[in-house]
């Protein structure tokens, strides 16, 4: 009866521990009008291949990484206005929209041995609430030190070993500084259309790297975000960020 | 009882998502870091703490302008060059909710060579392993579309090669 008992709690936990947290859920959430579509479903879907079915939650518990919702996570290189997408304008009000769409492993030439084609876009691309630069801030998602500050880019190492990349930031609205403390939703810079000496589309880029054990190494990785994003977006339209 | 400790077992060894990384320290482990010219405050008071071989590129050891930021088990220090800058860290930390069956997973862990040198977003990077613990070098530019240290691999390779062993204790 022992060994029973204890095969069944055995099965019990593994299928907790293994189950993707959201892998049940459709496109929609009741809540605020969210929609997203899947995890690794690109669009449009010449964008590229993502790691669809791949509902795994990388990094969870993290805080949204802008302050205030709506966002829209959405390809700025695919999207209306942008390098190979339709016509128009980037503020143009559909960029501005849900549902999310995935854009991590989309087409890139950077080296990302977990995307399906060998390289891709190794993060997401956040459009804040609207279009005006300079206007909305990016946040710490987890409390840790900052390590790195670029002509537009900041390093947060999170107390679980994280590390959470912020591009495009204006360098002048930074809040924070190198080897500084910072808590879970501290004030880090503000959103714009920076990237040194040239300039991108006003957007949040946002990446997390991990190390993995293998074997008798480890390897540095950017992990898939959009499902720990979807995660924390949720717990922010709930208002408990 | 026994049935409740080893269940208390198996939840601690399926939450278990992350830990620390054992350093095989070279032998013998500390000849490299006695320099005959002292490094620079920054540095040695940086690292003080920092319980992993500490690498930086041979040319910015005495570089008074670096910014180090560490703990006892990762750190990254930074340096400032004319329209880019250089950044270097060393980390013995792990996480392990990665699913091990995924099949990109699977290859990449057959594939990774000691050290690959990767065009990352923007930034161009160098990617190694020593003593059992990742590194990465890189290099981030003020102007990534056009400065070719930041779209070329020649610029972070000579730095690799000349990488030196400057402090961290077991």
């Amino acid at each position: 009866m022992k060994y029973f008992l204890t095969l069944v709690l055995l099965l019990l936990l593994n299928s907790c521990a293994s189950k993707p947290p959201i892998a049940s859920e459709a496109q929609t959430w009741k809540g605020k009008g969210f929609t997203y579509y899947p995890a690794g479903q690109l669009k449009p879907s010449n964008s590229g291949d993502g790691r669809y079915g791949d509902n795994y939650i990388y990094a969870p518990n993290i805080r949204f990484p802008l302050a205030y919702a709506p966002a829209f996570i959405n390809s700025q290189v695919y999207g209306i206005g942008g390098q190979f997408g339709p016509r128009g304008s980037l503020c143009d009000q559909r960029n501005y929209q849900y549902p999310w769409k995935d854009n991590y492993c989309e087409k890139r030439t950077r080296s990302m041995p977990l995307c399906p084609a060998g390289a891709g876009h190794q993060g997401v691309d956040i459009r804040a609430r609207n279009c005006q630069n300079n206007k909305h801030y990016a946040v710490a998602v987890e409390e840790g030190v900052i390590t790195y500050i670029g002509s537009y880019s900041v390093k947060l190492r999170g107390k679980t070993g994280r590390t959470y990349r912020y591009l495009h930031l204006n360098s002048r609205s930074i809040q924070v500084h190198r080897g500084q403390r910072v808590w879970r939703g501290q004030k880090i810079g503000l959103v714009s259309d920076n990237m040194g000496k040239t300039k991108t589309s006003i957007h949040l880029h946002f990446d997390i790297k991990q190390t993995i054990r293998m074997g008798n190494r480890s390897k540095s990785i950017y992990i898939p975000p959009y499902t720990s994003l979807v995660d924390a977006y949720k717990r922010l339209l709930k208002g408990k960020p | 009882m026994r049935l409740l400790i080893f269940s208390l077992f198996i939840v601690s060894a399926l939450t278990a998502q992350s830990g620390i990384l054992e350093i095989q320290w070279p032998k013998p482990n500390l000849q490299h870091q006695k320099p005959s010219t002292p490094y620079p405050a920054v540095l040695t008071k940086g690292i003080k703490n920092t319980k992993l071989p500490v690498y930086i590129p041979s040319s910015f050891a005495y570089d008074k302008n670096m910014a180090v930021v560490a703990d006892q088990d990762f750190y990254t220090i930074s340096f400032f060059l004319k329209g880019a800058s250089i950044m270097i860290t060393g980390d013995r930390t792990f996480q392990e909710n990665v699913p091990s069956n995924d099949a990109q997973f699977q290859k990449m862990m057959k594939a990774s060579p000691p050290v690959e040198f990767l065009y990352e977003e923007e930034i161009m990077s160098a990617d190694f392993n020593r003593h059992g613990i990742n590194y990465t070098l890189s290099i981030e530019c003020d102007n990534p579309k056009k400065d070719k240290r930041c779209k070329e691999e020649g610029f972070v390779k000579s730095l690799y090669t000349k990488l030196i062993m400057v402090g961290g204790r077991p």
